[in-house]
């Protein structure tokens, strides 16, 4: 009898716990941000961490053997992989010594089920954009090192990044994966030939790239002007008000700093802070995560 | 070659751009002639599969296939609500594949063509017999694959149709069996199972068999190529005794996968 009540009341306990986490569920669902508020209020966030902590990182290279090079990334569940291809074009009349870096982000509609499959949406043509950004502006592959025969022939680099799991900042990832995979690339030596005004590369040699910067990015929200957080998951991006992303390069200085929104947490500017934030986190986490590979 | 097509959508490059040539006298004396044996594997052995449920935990169900250089990402988002304003008694199964830009040997644009939507069709049809739709009006499923890196078509279509079995039971969708598939290639007289891109391309003709192993039913084959019909049940018949090691696999994945949570 005390087995059988003990094991009842352990059913029930468990029944109990089970509801519970239904509740929580169907709370999260219906009232996102009186949730979020709810988690904020304590100092804390919904997946457990504190509100300037960053997921861990997780980062694989050169998996894939059809691509120039590779990388794969986890920033929590985040998933994104990115290959990169290079292909042989004839430079821009203007520009006769520099080559191309086409970097591309796709969002399919697999990683998240706010992405309709199609043509890409809103948010994977701006992120696409602010990665193009960064890239050129860090100069991360120096295009002039691009050139198999100026004037005639150079190389295109196509860095495109897929997003298989979407858990929230996409754009720390992909710029991760991408300089990273553009540090795992090699190409194959290439020679022009006047003649035929064919290019041709050879099989067995194969040159890695002339690296530049390799940056890293912080991304950050606001909620509610009240709250910074750190690495937003997809549970509290659209919740947000302002997104700033800083990035650094590898000396620990600033490359580029992108805000959307108001900048204020109460009534101070907390752009400086975010800055001093990310550099932190760089230096304690992140400054060797390009050689770990 | 990649096209001259202006794309709003996306950072373009140069107008157009070739894929890299390679010097011809490289290659060495590595072709294949008629007689020779199989490079690297027994004529009736498949690559080792690595399959894991669940990775995508946006998703409903999903799973991670991996056959040496075959990756496959599958997500299955359903039962959801179907768009369109007709009652459709019975649910619908959609699946669409995309490749990703470099997973094949050249350089894929992104946008989907005709190859993509007939592998999803060849996937939709291996799927279908197993899945319970009738107990599922108005609702859409959508299989959603990404195939991170390919070696050789019919092994994609094989390993897709597996993976989206395991994530359509990760989702816990009702089906009447897992649907396994195979892959083979007639070359020379022998029959190769699980064919490679290279091993494709030397083929005179090859096929590709779903079925449910747990049922003993075939679901969908696709046969391309030249093949007597002989070769072809030969053929059949080989698929289908690898489709009862496969079901092995994935039933293992999954049964790890609901241990582990």
């Amino acid at each position: 009898m005390a087995a059988a009540s003990a094991s009842v009341s352990a059913a029930s306990s468990s029944d109990q716990a089970e509801q519970d986490a239904l509740k929580g569920l169907t709370f999260q669902r219906l009232h996102p941000r009186a949730y979020l508020e709810r988690f904020l209020a304590e100092n804390v966030r919904p997946d457990g961490r504190d509100l300037d902590e960053w997921r861990d990182v997780s980062l694989i290279v050169g998996s894939i053997s059809t691509a120039d090079g590779s990388a794969l990334v986890r920033l929590g569940s985040t998933t994104v992989v990115c290959g990169v291809k290079a292909e042989i074009a004839e430079p821009e009349l203007d520009r006769p010594l520099e080559g191309f870096l086409v970097p591309n982000l796709d969002l399919p509609a697999i990683c998240s089920p706010k992405f309709k499959p199609g043509p890409p949406t809103d948010e994977a043509q701006v992120l696409s954009d602010r990665l193009n950004d960064v890239l050129v502006s860090s100069a991360v592959v120096p295009t002039t090192s691009l050139v198999i025969e100026p004037g005639k022939a150079v190389w295109v680099l196509y860095v495109d990044a897929t997003c298989i799991n979407y858990d929230g900042n996409a754009f720390d990832a992909t710029l991760l994966a991408m300089v990273a995979a553009l540090k795992n690339t090699t190409l194959p030596k290439a020679t022009y030939n006047e003649e035929t005004g064919r290019t041709v590369c050879s099989r067995k040699v194969r040159e890695p790239l002339q690296i530049g910067r390799t940056p890293t990015s912080f991304s950050f929200g606001i909620f509610d002007r009240a709250h910074l957080l750190a690495d937003p998951t997809s549970f509290e991006e659209p919740l947000l008000d302002t997104t700033v992303s800083v990035v650094i390069d590898e000396t620990g200085g600033l490359t580029s700093v992108m805000q959307l929104g108001l900048g204020l947490v109460g009534a101070d500017d907390v752009l400086n802070k975010c800055v001093d934030v990310a550099q932190q986190c760089w230096r304690e986490t992140r400054k060797g995560v390009y050689e770990a590979s | 070659m990649a096209q001259s097509n202006f794309d709003r959508r996306r950072i373009n490059g140069p107008d157009e751009s070739f894929q890299p040539t390679f010097e011809s006298d490289d290659e060495g004396g590595s072709r294949w002639k008629v007689g020779d044996p199989r490079k690297g594997r027994m004529a009736q052995e498949i690559r080792p599969i690595f399959l894991q449920a669940g990775l995508i935990n946006q998703a409903n169900g999903s799973a991670y296939i991996e056959t040496e250089k075959t990756k496959i990402a599958c997500a299955v988002y359903g039962p959801r609500q179907s768009k369109t304003t007709v009652y459709n008694e019975k649910g619908r199964l959609n699946v669409e594949v995309k490749f990703a830009p470099f997973s094949c040997t050249r350089r894929r644009v992104p946008i989907r063509d005709a190859e993509d939507r007939s592998i999803a069709v060849q996937i939709q049809q291996a799927l279908v017999p197993a899945v319970r739709l009738e107990l599922l009006p108005k609702s859409t499923i959508d299989i959603f694959i990404t195939v991170i890196e390919n070696d050789g078509i019919e092994g994609c279509i094989a390993a897709g149709s597996a993976a989206a079995s395991v994530a359509l039971a990760d989702a816990g969708i009702e089906m009447l069996g897992l649907v396994a598939s195979c892959s083979a290639a007639i070359v020379g007289n022998e029959v190769w199972m699980d064919p490679i891109e290279e091993e494709g391309q030397i083929a005179a003709g090859s096929l590709v068999l779903a079925g449910l192993p747990a049922l003993g039913t075939i679901t969908s084959v696709w046969q391309t190529g030249s093949m007597s019909p002989d070769e072809a049940i030969k053929c059949m018949e080989a698929c289908q005794k690898c489709c009862e090691d496969i079901h092995s696999v994935m039933a293992q994945s999954l049964l790890e996968t609901a241990q582990n949570t």
